[in-house]
């Protein structure tokens, strides 16, 4: 009796990457992984296996869950062969309640790297899907999992921890958004080689524009990149013609001076009539003079610039996920009832079955002689057995309502009943609905 | 004619209800409340349009027997504009503006609105009323939506020059692109149903009094905007004046218009009769 939830696991807080890879499964290996932790570890009644690049998590159900938890690090060290010391210092376990919270946590975006970012629930949901495959879901698993889809999407709705860019090139590309209605009649110039400079380049591209302009003081890897995403590449020594053309314009040039000031401009934004230009600066030192930004029409963003509106939509998550703290703390209070509710649950559905049962055989096993009764007393007689079990199954289950629902003591009192009444657990075959309320089932007629 | 008023203060108190939902999205940085103040802008105009009618059926045609009806009709076609623009081009913004101007727009009205038997005078019986004075407050209504698009322009642009243009407040918002296109779409109309009206004022004129042009003062000031709208416009296409200097223009534009509207028709009314053209 007493089984509740355990988790055992590493992430990115915890562990580094080279640690944390070493443990890792691969999507089609965690069925199997499930199969064989459930041979080699008794213990352990149930289980799902949570491998993303940022976590390795067991989530699991147990009576002795400090047996089960050992049995399970022993399991992650022999199947992935990594000596169990290397990561002893960094696992972290919890139970029951905090074992609970911890999956509503992760699966509401909160214990994410970048808090908020949505891919963890498609995540866990296949972690889910694989323990189901692996018929290592039992009815608390299915509940807590259950449970915690339902704490991300109201997380998701009730809060904004999922707005904001969160990064340096998803913040230009948003940017870009506000300044131009679309980007299917734009052109986009990246200048320079630097990673950043090419990333956001290429998210504008994936999102169709009109064309790509690629310079570069290596003109072969402007090619090489303009062949890569269908642009075309620009001699370094001859690219302020283009200018007039360019609606983004995303520096990244190695120069200790700016590569381009005011004057470059005049004659460019008149030819283009002061269409709006955006100048991402991604290069360090700074490619574009700062007092481009004055120019009528032109918006400039340095690195600096862009990072602060990174830390200020990272700011806003923090301060919604407080929020989503909240309603994460709601939710584990209803769970934890249920689960609470769960060791009397079961038990009397089985008393109940075997009561009704009993009844059932024993009229069936008079089947005979009652038909040969006037209908009225047959009737008659049927009420009687079904007066008498009523009557039986009513004493027993009001008395074990009157112990403290949540104690241990009122679950023993339970499991003596049904072995004294023979009832087989699980023999009525009811799976536990997801929505079934918390207690609805120890209530008598 | 009290039945005419019944509709009158429900209007005006929708608008308010309305323009201060606007202005708390605004001022919060968030949305919540922008869909109840679409909704209740709506309840608006379609009880100032059941005055709007009573009226009309009272005087036997458009209801601009004077200064307050025509205001009244000016503020009802900016808040129907407003309400199409607001749900069809998804521009909650410049309801900031808009339900803000249209009840300060009815509560002057309001204010100096008879709820008696208005008699039109009878030089402007015509059928030309209704094209006239209808072109010109259509114009005038263009140009108020189009000060509204500016100012959320403007509020915007200078959001991205100062590099605070991204958080839950920008979320949703219109571009500055999109911005200046309405806008520039918004003056265009204006200035034809301007040019229209000041047309068919003409004819009207020429008809009745036998001469195009009297010189009165809301015309010679209808005359100075069209010309300094046209010059707008003409800015934009021949030295590419868009964005934030357009925006700019339009503003100061429109605070001309208001003057002109208001101030010439209040204190030189002329033969306009306390109305306008």
């Amino acid at each position: 009796m007493d089984q509740t939830l355990f988790i055992v696991g590493i992430n990115h807080r915890s562990a580094a990457v080279a640690l944390r890879e070493r443990l890792a499964f691969a999507e089609d290996e965690i069925a199997p992984a499930l199969g064989r932790l459930r041979e080699s570890s008794p213990a352990v009644l149930e289980a799902a296996l949570i491998s993303t690049c940022n976590r390795v998590e067991v989530v699991g159900v147990a009576s002795d869950t400090a047996r089960a938890a050992d049995e399970t690090l022993e399991f992650l060290a022999a199947d992935r062969s990594v000596e169990q010391a290397a990561f002893a210092d960094v696992v972290y376990r919890s139970v029951g309640r905090d074992a609970a919270r911890h999956l509503f946590r992760v699966g509401a975006s909160l214990d994410s790297m970048v808090v908020g970012e949505p891919q963890i629930l498609g995540q866990l949901k296949t972690a889910y899907a694989q323990a189901s495959e692996a018929r290592t879901v039992g009815p608390i698993l299915h509940r807590a999992f259950h449970k915690a889809f339902a704490v991300a999407k109201h997380v998701r709705q009730g809060t904004l921890i999922g707005h904001g860019a969160v990064s340096i090139s998803s913040v230009a590309v948003a940017l870009a958004g506000q300044i131009f209605d679309t980007l299917k009649d734009k052109t986009v110039m990246l200048m320079g080689a630097g990673k950043m400079a090419e990333l956001t380049a290429r998210q504008l591209n994936a999102l169709g524009i009109e064309s790509l302009l690629i310079t570069s003081r290596t003109f072969d890897h402007a090619v090489a990149l303009a062949r890569e995403l269908d642009g075309t590449a620009v001699p370094y020594d001859n690219y302020k013609p283009y200018l007039k053309m360019v609606d983004v314009l995303i520096g990244s040039v190695a120069s200790t001076r700016p590569v381009l000031g005011p004057e470059d401009f005049e004659s460019v934004l008149r030819e283009r009539r002061y269409r709006p230009m955006f100048l991402i600066d991604m290069g360090v030192p700074r490619n574009f003079d700062e007092r481009l930004n004055e120019l009528q029409n032109v918006y400039l963003y340095d690195i600096d610039d862009l990072g602060a509106l990174v830390k200020r939509s990272l700011g806003d998550r923090q301060r919604e996920a407080e929020k989503a703290e909240q309603i994460v703390e709601l939710e584990l209070e209803s769970f934890l009832k249920w689960l609470a509710g769960l060791d009397l649950t079961p038990t009397i559905k089985d008393i109940r079955y075997s009561v009704e049962r009993l009844r059932d055989v024993e009229l069936g096993r008079h089947r005979g002689w009652l038909a040969q009764l006037e209908p009225a007393v047959r009737e008659r007689v049927e009420l009687l057995t079904h007066g008498l079990t009523n009557k039986l199954l009513h004493r027993i289950l009001s008395g074990l309502k009157h112990q403290d629902d949540n104690t241990p003591d009122a679950a023993f009192a339970a499991e003596v009943a049904r072995r004294l009444l023979g009832a087989e657990p699980g023999s009525h075959g009811a799976a536990f609905d997801e929505d079934a309320d918390d207690d609805d089932e120890t209530g008598t007629d | 004619m009290p039945m005419v008023t019944l509709w009158l203060l429900p209007a005006l108190a929708c608008y308010a209800l309305s323009a201060a939902l606007f202005v708390f999205d605004r001022l919060s940085g968030r949305t919540k409340a922008t869909g109840y103040a679409v909704a209740i802008l709506g309840a608006g105009v379609v009880l100032h349009a059941f005055d709007l009618t009573a009226r009309a059926l009272q005087a036997g045609n458009i209801p601009v027997a004077n200064f307050a009806q025509a205001l009244s009709f000016l503020a009802w076609l900016t808040a129907l504009a407003g309400l199409l623009m607001i749900v069809r081009l998804k521009l909650g913004v410049i309801g900031a503006f808009v339900a803000p101007a249209v009840t300060l727009a009815l509560g002057a009205a309001s204010l100096t609105m008879s709820s008696g038997h208005v008699i039109l005078p009878a030089p402007l019986r015509s059928v030309w009323l209704p094209i006239h004075v209808t072109l010109a407050i259509l114009g005038y209504t263009m140009f108020v939506l189009a000060a509204s698009v500016s100012i959320a322009y403007l509020a915007y642009e200078s959001r991205l020059k100062s590099k605070r243009a991204i958080g839950p407040a920008n979320e949703g918002a219109p571009s500055l692109e999109k911005l200046d296109r309405i806008n520039y779409r918004l003056l265009g109309w204006g200035f034809i149903m301007l040019s229209l009206a000041i047309v068919s004022g003409a004819i009207w004129a020429d008809a009745r009094w036998g001469h195009f042009w009297s010189w009165e003062p809301i015309e010679s000031w209808s005359l100075a905007i069209w010309v300094l709208y046209a010059g707008l416009l003409e800015s934009r296409l021949t030295i590419g004046w868009r964005g934030k200097r357009a925006a700019a223009l339009t503003l100061v534009l429109f605070s001309l218009l208001v003057g002109s509207f208001v101030g010439v028709n209040l204190i030189f009314p002329g033969k306009h009769g306390g109305s306008f053209g």
